[in-house]
């Protein structure tokens, strides 16, 4: 018998997942698109992880995080259910115990964190607004009918990235249509927006925060080797990106259900499970509360959203 | 006669004094209720959009209480200079004068131009056909009787700061901080995870106020210089920062980057707007908390290997 645990990412833009041993080893991992639809992301993920199982090993911890980790925490009863920046940070030091930042670039987040002897002591998401993230960038493909896939690399084909405002979405895009317009170079342009993207970053997000190396680049937008180079030239510094950093927040939660272990031993049987969400108003009083209600073999299990706590 | 008195902005430091007075002197008055979606929204019909959050929720709580014969709207200009208001308080008369019917009860407080309180208050007689005399006897007790309650608030608010828990001081304007929409999802939240909060609008305001100069001697923002004042008489004792401010104001967004700068503690600015949904804000108090924890080597949460 070997004691696994699993680690479930879900994210806006994609879902990951990854089943580890007690010595944190990757046992199998997978990762897919979300598109816009958690449960059946989660079911068909858990779906590809069983594959590289076997039936030796036993689960014996769940963790969920991302933006619809309450959600899939309550549909595969996960141990714990944590917010991603912890669960980034505990990952990430499991691979780099002497991280001194983590630099995040997600679909709809991005966040830097700071820390010091392996603990969190700051750190930074981006407020109101999605600039600078991959929503962005893979808005900004599409316009220029680049593949997102290919966009790093025809940045790094640039010797002169044209300039691109970098503080607000809006005033980027009307920018990146005049450059266009002007007849710059595809290349110069997908270059600019790489840049741009960065030097968002550190005005938003870094903003007043001594980044320290070692540093550990991380999200989606760290596959893009356009970002990766300008961050290294800004910020003058190495800037470390693994091959798994996609999986940092499914590997840190799963690490996390280690402690939270039980004699509990999960099975992984979802995809038989009828799991439903009804969203709807409630009129009670005046504050007309959004509520979700799930349900599990149409018996409702739970349902949040209520300001008065009825739900 | 009633009168209305909108449960927003201004009422989180007057309302107090507003009710007092005007039991003492047997006038009929109307609270409009905590805030709650209808309010809101019906502010935020009413509003133009480059108006703050804040200012949109009063506006709301104003049409709110349209069957009241009168609407109390006071002008807070200045506390001298150096201490002004934010220019939305400057307009609000005149915005709300243009908005509804309803007659306005309007004083100005503009120390510069020697209008203070009392003054304000005579004025407010005036319109009510109330004797100065009376006015003024029932000013003055309200007021004494204020300073003992405000004491009382101070002193409790500061001993939390001994507390075992983990502390975080909320800074913020207090129409903020206590607005049922606007702060206490924050404040609920953190006192269901054991945090010991701490208010930064009980302090002693004049002890806040020269405190602020540690930060800046430039700024003139009463309110503000009193938040940040907060900052430093407590800062040896607290775990962390939490800053809530509504979108987009002025003042804080100025003062929010003073603070990053200038102070060693673990911050964390939350801006509000109308967002429905509250997992990003969840997520960010959640890993605020974590951090704090891990800090304080109170967590559970460690990389065990």
């Amino acid at each position: 018998m070997r004691k696994c645990y699993l680690g479930i990412d879900i994210g806006s833009i994609s879902t990951k997942g990854v089943v580890i041993d007690s010595d944190n080893n990757i046992i199998c991992k997978s990762y897919l698109y979300t598109k816009g639809d958690p449960i059946n992301a989660v079911k068909n993920l858990i779906r590809e992880l069983k594959k590289g199982i076997t039936s030796d090993d036993v689960i014996k911890g769940i963790g969920t995080t991302g933006s619809a980790r309450k959600l899939i925490g309550l549909m595969v009863g996960a141990s714990i259910v944590k917010n991603e920046i912890t669960a980034h940070a505990i990952g990430t030091l499991s691979f780099h115990p002497n991280v001194r930042t983590i630099l995040e670039i997600g679909g709809q987040d991005s966040k830097i964190i700071l820390l010091n002897d392996g603990i969190i002591t700051d750190y930074s998401m981006n407020t109101l607004c999605a600039a600078g993230t991959g929503a962005f960038l893979s808005s900004q493909a599409k316009r220029l009918e680049v593949d997102i896939e290919e966009f790093g690399n025809m940045a790094l084909k640039s010797k002169s990235p044209v300039k691109i405002a970098a503080r607000c979405t809006v005033f980027a895009e009307s920018d990146l249509i005049h450059k266009a317009g002007l007849g710059y170079a595809k290349d110069d342009i997908v270059a600019g927006l790489c840049k741009s993207i960065v030097l968002n970053y550190l005005n938003n997000v870094g903003k007043g925060k001594k980044i320290k190396p070692p540093i550990v680049f991380q999200g989606g937008v760290s596959k893009n080797k356009g970002v990766v180079k300008y961050f290294k030239e800004v910020l003058n510094e190495d800037i470390i990106v693994d091959d798994f950093g996609h999986l940092m927040g499914a590997i840190g939660i799963a690490i996390l259900s280690k402690n939270y272990e039980t004699d509990k031993v999960y099975n992984l049987d979802f995809n038989e499970v009828s799991f439903i969400t009804k969203g709807e108003e409630c009129s009670r009083c005046s504050n007309n509360c959004e509520i979700l209600k799930i349900y599990k073999d149409n018996n409702m299990i739970d349902a949040w959203g209520s300001k008065c706590g009825r739900y | 006669m009633k009168i209305g008195i909108p449960r927003s902005l201004y009422f989180y430091y007057y309302g107090d004094l507003w009710l007092k007075v005007f039991k003492k002197l047997n006038i009929e008055v109307k609270v409009s209720p905590k805030t709650n979606k209808e309010i809101m929204d019906l502010g935020i019909n009413k509003s133009n959009d480059e108006m703050c959050l804040s200012l949109k929720n009063y506006i709301g709580h104003v049409c709110y209480l349209k069957d009241c014969d009168y609407i109390l709207v006071p002008r807070i200009d200045n506390f001298k200079t150096c201490n002004q208001t934010c220019t939305n308080f400057l307009a609000t008369y005149d915005i709300i004068n243009n908005l509804v019917d309803n007659k306005i009860i309007n004083y100005n407080i503009d120390l510069n131009k020697g209008e203070d309180e009392l003054k304000g208050f005579y004025k407010i007689g005036n319109i009510l056909k109330i004797k100065k005399k009376q006015m003024k006897k029932a000013y003055l007790e309200s007021i004494k009787e204020l300073k003992e309650e405000r004491l009382i608030s101070i002193k409790d608010n500061l001993k939390k700061l001994d507390s075992d828990k983990l502390k975080i001081l909320i800074v913020g304007h207090p129409y903020n901080t206590y607005d049922e929409l606007i702060g206490k999802p924050i404040i609920d939240y953190l006192n269901d995870n054991g945090i010991q909060v701490i208010y930064s609008n009980l302090f002693d305001s004049e002890e806040a106020n020269q405190a602020s100069r540690e930060l800046s001697k430039d700024l003139y923002f009463k309110y503000n210089k009193e938040n940040i004042g907060s900052i430093i008489l407590s800062q040896d004792k607290i775990d962390g920062i939490i800053f809530i401010s509504s979108f987009p104001c002025g003042p804080d967004s100025l003062v929010n980057e003073l603070v990053i700068r200038k102070i060693d503690l673990p911050y964390l600015n939350i801006i509000i707007d109308d967002q429905s949904s509250d997992t990003g804000l969840i997520t960010r108090l959640e890993s605020f908390i974590d951090i704090l924890e891990a800090k304080n080597g109170k967590s559970s949460i460690s990389p065990c290997r």
